[in-house]
């Protein structure tokens, strides 16, 4: 790795970062403000999913509102949070890669006294750092809303909420990874925007479609974020060992091919 | 200092570089000649090692450019021909960062470069016009004191009187012993500063020369407007290659032989004289004809 490098692209994209990590941090404190009122009228509530169509309530995640994390799991895990990280990764990612070699730029980076897999790698990382930022502060945030919103009054297993996070790095980890080589490899930065654009949202689609009905259950089984479930991960831990050892050898093989790939590739710059 | 030895690559539309060696020494200004598109900017992909070449190599003081990546750009400075930095700096902030990336402490050098070229390094980079960014480009490749300079159309966006500091800065280092390697597809850019010249086309080396001869070589056309018309008439028939005429006006093309040239147009009154701009494959029309008739 480059530090320089690391440091430097760090700081370029820090504030895109702090605006998606405060944005998400707020929306959590929201629900946490919400949950109090939702909570005395669980039992309606529970009654109005129940009278849906069946996969609605399991596609939107609407699964449960007893407790504090079982409703943030569905309410913000399972949509918002999905879709916020899906966009910084496609962004992000491309932005990384694909973009300096489009516009040039990577000339630069690369005609400096260091090797493109550091440079790679440092770009990579710039990524994982960008997640793990925008999660730590949103768990942060949860934590700030239990104490604030809920005062013990409602019950709040922090447990099952960093089991919630972690698990949610760990997919954006798998899906960052995807999109980094999609990044990595590509010449042109509309394409490698639309092709992560299209793997990551594709994933997403096939995955909530597939909660719609058992029939097309098989769908979820072609996407990556079925290997995420954030409503079963807040009651236990079940087979998160397992999903996570996957989603986690799925991020690093797809970073570690980019930066092998990119290594050999030739650059048009 | 920096060698291309049988340098190949062939692109899937069948472009490329064919066979392409030159060798550039210490303290050598060499110009790299071509018209757009005829391989300039994919040799020295090469030499940056951006590229993998599907047969030989380019060295840059002793050291392979594709294979030694991180160790050989130590002794580098680049100019990229498209000039784009990264987004959202200002010029200042991007030298800070190349200045990081090559560990480089001492900014002397960068802020005597500045002053020279004259800009505000504090300008965002968006805001900047092109030759700005041609200037903030140039103190990157040269702040670092690299022994091998690579710049690739140097000096489009300048103004002529940048021209001429940037003439004056490549003299200097070049009288300090860097060696330099200048692209461009304007002869005229390079022939004020270039020792030796190659001249490119379809991918293949033409020739690699001395400049002064390829000045010899070249073939500049000239438009004379005479007073008379018996002059004009005079001065057609004298021999010179008369490319075409309009009443008193002549246009002729000149290839080294500017003796005879004069002495014609001084037999008569002369109204006017314009010299023609012309691409490089204009100038040096008969040369790129000869070769063609050998190498089909």
């Amino acid at each position: 790795m480059n530090a320089a490098l690391y440091g430097r692209m760090l700081s370029v994209h820090l504030k895109g970062f702090l605006n998606y990590a405060i944005g998400s941090a707020f929306y959590i404190l929201l629900m946490f403000w919400l949950y109090p009122g939702i909570a005395q009228n669980a039992k309606a509530i529970d009654d109005l999913v129940a009278s849906m169509p069946p996969g609605v309530g399991s596609a939107f995640g609407l699964n449960g509102f007893g407790t504090a994390e079982a409703f943030i799991s569905g309410e913000y895990y399972g949509l918002i949070l999905v879709l916020i990280l899906s966009i910084v990764c496609v962004q992000l990612s491309t932005q990384l890669m694909a973009r300096l070699v489009d516009q040039g730029a990577m000339a630069y980076l690369l005609s400096a006294p260091t090797t493109r897999a550091k440079v790679a790698l440092s770009q990579a990382l710039v990524l994982a750092t960008g997640l793990l930022l925008i999660l730590g502060v949103t768990t942060l945030a949860g934590f700030a809303g239990d104490a604030w919103f809920l005062r013990g009054k409602y019950a709040f297993d922090t447990a099952g909420f960093l089991r919630l996070n972690a698990s949610a790095f760990l997919l954006f980890f798998a899906v960052g990874g995807i999109s980094f080589l999609v990044s990595a490899l590509s010449d042109d930065e509309k394409r490698a925007r639309g092709i992560s654009g299209l793997i990551a949202f594709g994933f997403f689609s096939l995955d909530l479609i597939g909660k719609f009905s058992d029939k097309i259950d098989w769908m979820r089984n072609l996407s990556l974020f079925s290997l995420y479930r954030p409503g079963e991960v807040v009651s236990g831990p079940g087979d998160m060992a397992v999903t996570s050892a996957i989603l986690a050898a799925i991020g690093l093989v797809a970073f570690g091919l980019a930066v092998g790939l990119f290594r050999r590739r030739d650059l048009p710059l | 200092m920096l060698t291309v030895q049988q340098l190949t690559k062939r692109f899937p539309n069948g472009r490329g570089v064919f066979d392409v060696s030159f060798e550039v020494r210490q303290g050598e200004v060499f110009g790299f000649l071509g018209p757009n598109g005829a391989g300039k900017s994919t040799t020295i992909r090469h030499i940056m090692g951006f590229m993998k070449p599907d047969r030989g190599s380019v060295r840059v003081n002793g050291r392979d450019t594709w294979r030694e990546q991180g160790r050989f750009q130590a002794d580098i400075g680049y100019l990229p021909g498209e000039i784009s930095f990264i987004e959202g700096m200002t010029g200042k902030s991007f030298l800070d960062f190349m200045a990081d990336l090559q560990g480089l402490r001492d900014k002397t050098r960068r802020t005597q470069l500045i002053e020279r070229l004259q800009f505000d390094p504090t300008t965002p980079i968006r805001k900047m016009s092109k030759g700005m960014k041609q200037k903030v480009g140039l103190v990157a490749a040269f702040m670092h004191d690299p022994k091998v300079i690579v710049l690739d159309e140097p000096t489009s966006g300048l103004d002529p009187l940048m021209q001429q500091v940037f003439i004056e800065i490549v003299l200097e280092e070049k009288a300090r012993g860097k060696t330099f390697l200048l692209s461009s597809h304007s002869f005229p850019e390079i022939e004020r500063t270039c020792d030796r010249a190659a001249i490119i086309k379809d991918g293949v080396l033409i020739t690699v020369k001395d400049i002064h001869e390829l000045q010899s070589m070249q073939r500049k056309l000239f438009e004379v407007t005479f007073e008379e018309a018996a002059a004009a008439d005079a001065f057609a028939n004298a021999g010179l290659a008369v490319e075409s005429r309009e009443g008193n006006r002549l246009r002729v093309a000149v290839q080294g032989d500017y003796d005879r040239f004069t002495a014609e147009i001084a037999r008569h009154k002369v109204r006017n004289i314009e010299i023609f701009t012309q691409n490089l494959e204009d100038i040096f029309m008969n040369y790129y004809d000869r070769k063609k008739g050998i190498t089909p």
